[in-house]
């Protein structure tokens, strides 16, 4: 292992979902991400793992572009999604995250049913019929895992869900809207041991029809669930290959460090 | 002085204000419910009052002031609704942010009779409405204007940015936004601020009685450009130029109905805001 050892760029062998090209991104004059190369696979969950402050959620947060919305922000380089750069000018933002759905960290429904928060994406996207809306509403809770428990109870308040289940709701609201590839932004980190547990299987579950790309901060939990995973450190990326590649045998010394809980200095 | 004497001064104040303002509302009120609760009966509420005040009830009185801050509620809630959204949503310059800030405090500043002044100045003498019921809501509703804004746009700005980013990564557009999180919020501080607004209005004299309304011989009005009887000019009007004691009671009478509406106001709009503050906080 040699810790100046170049970065050898990792090519999957699946198709690739997204593919980041000479990323970089700037808060103000604040440098966040420096000249990210990446590759998301298909039907793959890719988990960003990396000290706080690496740059994991602006990564993540540029793909959907929801970070445009925030002050300051400014970016270059591509992103390319069907072979397209979303960044590029006169894209439709709000098209592009019907295709790349996102999972806050906070669990957020909006004030209304349990049923209401499933529909409020896709009820603003198209007209439903009645039929329509509760197949829809009923598909995606199976989906998210969460129909057992509400079945009984889609006109309640969505607030009075546990957190657990409020971002089992989330997820099930992400997948009506029917996105390609699912962003989860630290999708456990306010939920108990068992409810993290049930986003991960769900998580693995997905995968199947959607790409999936995660950041944690729990690396047994990345050990868990991803198949690729990418290590970033101050903006940078330290290292990107299959997860049980990173594991038994990583080229970085900052990777190995990171990866077995060591202090890492990047 | 120690630490300890001048936390005990201080809650001292503190509490004596507390007691000094209950004590004045109490009073008022005290007096106003001894005095006018006599006048009180059905036949003062459903009847018109006769012989300038001194006979009668206050039933148009009570109509005249509900059509004006009813009306005024009408015109004034789709001009907040706009202005809010803009401020919160649309104005991201922070000069004109704070402008606009300094702008709708001033106008909250501004004194009822200078609205009433300025009503009479535009509407009766250059265009010509006459004195009118409907010019009369229309002042009330830009008088009410300030307080529905910064409710509606504090109840907007209260609500958490992850709402916003959440319904943005499911695909809505800023429009949508706009309509599918932030107005359904928003429009609970809208009405908490028009039923606090309409608690004001309907209580104001100066603005309306040079635009809007007549002492005697109006009932309902039948066009926008006529005149209507309202509960305060009433109010003015009986306690200047009665010399009949029965005059007086009624003058009485009618200042407590016009508490009773400004309290029935008041109340259901802090109910309302506390209701919202529940719903936002969640």
């Amino acid at each position: 292992m040699n810790a100046t050892a170049p970065l050898k760029i990792y090519q999957p062998e699946a198709t690739s979902a997204i593919e980041m090209r000479d990323f970089n991104a700037w808060f103000a004059e604040a440098h966040i991400l420096r000249d990210i190369r990446l590759s998301f696979r298909e039907n793959r969950i890719t988990c960003l793992v990396g000290p706080s402050g690496s740059g994991k959620s602006t990564l993540i947060r540029s793909i959907n572009r929801i970070n445009d919305d925030v002050g300051n922000y400014n970016c270059s380089g591509e992103i390319r999604l069907s072979n397209q750069n979303i960044l590029a000018s006169g894209n439709d933002v709000a098209k592009l995250r019907t295709r790349v759905g996102m999972v806050f960290q906070k669990p957020c429904v909006f004030p209304t049913t349990i049923a209401g928060n499933v529909l409020f994406g896709i009820r603003h996207l198209q007209k439903l019929s009645r039929p329509e809306k509760q197949t829809i509403v009923e598909e995606n809770l199976k989906a998210a895992a969460l129909w057992k428990e509400v079945k009984h109870r889609l006109q309640d308040k969505a607030s009075s869900l546990s957190l657990g289940q409020q971002q089992r709701l989330c997820i099930a609201r992400t997948l009506a809207v029917k996105p390609e590839i699912i962003l989860f932004d630290e999708p456990t980190a306010s939920l108990d041991p068992l409810s993290s547990r049930a986003i991960e299987d769900l998580m693995l579950s997905l995968k199947e029809k959607y790409t999936i790309v995660f950041v944690s901060h729990n690396i047994q939990q990345a050990r868990r669930v991803a198949d690729d995973l990418a290590f970033l450190c101050a903006g940078k990326l330290i290292e990107y290959g299959s997860s049980q590649q990173l594991f038994s045998n990583p080229t970085q010394e900052k990777t190995r460090k990171y990866l077995n809980e060591e202090f890492c200095d990047c | 002085m120690s630490r300890q004497l001048r936390n005990r001064l201080f809650l001292l104040v503190s509490s004596g204000a507390v007691l000094l303002c209950t004590a004045i509302l109490l009073f008022l009120f005290s007096v106003i419910t001894w005095n006018g609760i006599n006048a009180l009966s059905p036949s003062f509420l459903l009847t018109a009052s006769r012989s300038f005040g001194a006979e009668g009830g206050i039933f148009y009185q009570i109509l005249g002031s509900l059509l004006m801050v009813l009306t005024a509620a009408l015109i004034c809630l789709p001009l907040a609704l706009g202005a809010a959204i803009y401020k919160s949503e649309y104005l991201k310059n922070a000069r004109l942010q704070k402008a606009s800030a300094i702008l709708i405090y001033g106008l909250n500043g501004i004194p009822s009779v200078i609205f009433g002044i300025f009503g009479l100045i535009l509407f009766v003498n250059i265009l010509n409405t006459g004195i009118s019921w409907f010019v009369g809501a229309i002042i009330l509703a830009i008088m009410m204007l300030p307080t529905v804004v910064l409710a509606t746009f504090q109840a907007m700005n209260s609500i958490p940015e992850i709402y916003r980013e959440s319904a943005r990564a499911l695909g809505l557009n800023h429009w949508q936004v706009v309509t599918g999180v932030l107005l359904p919020q928003g429009f609970a501080g809208a009405i908490t601020g028009l039923l606090l607004g309409l608690a004001r209005a309907i209580g104001e004299t100066a603005p309306i009685m040079f635009i809007a309304t007549a002492f005697s011989g109006i009932e309902i009005p039948h066009a926008l450009n006529e005149p209507v009887t309202a509960l305060p000019t009433h109010i003015l009007a009986l306690a200047q130029q009665a010399t009949d004691p029965r005059a007086l009671q009624n003058a009485w009478g009618a200042s407590f109905v016009l508490i009773g509406l400004v309290t029935l106001f008041s109340i259901t709009g802090l109910i309302s805001r506390t209701k919202f503050k529940t719903v936002s906080q969640r």
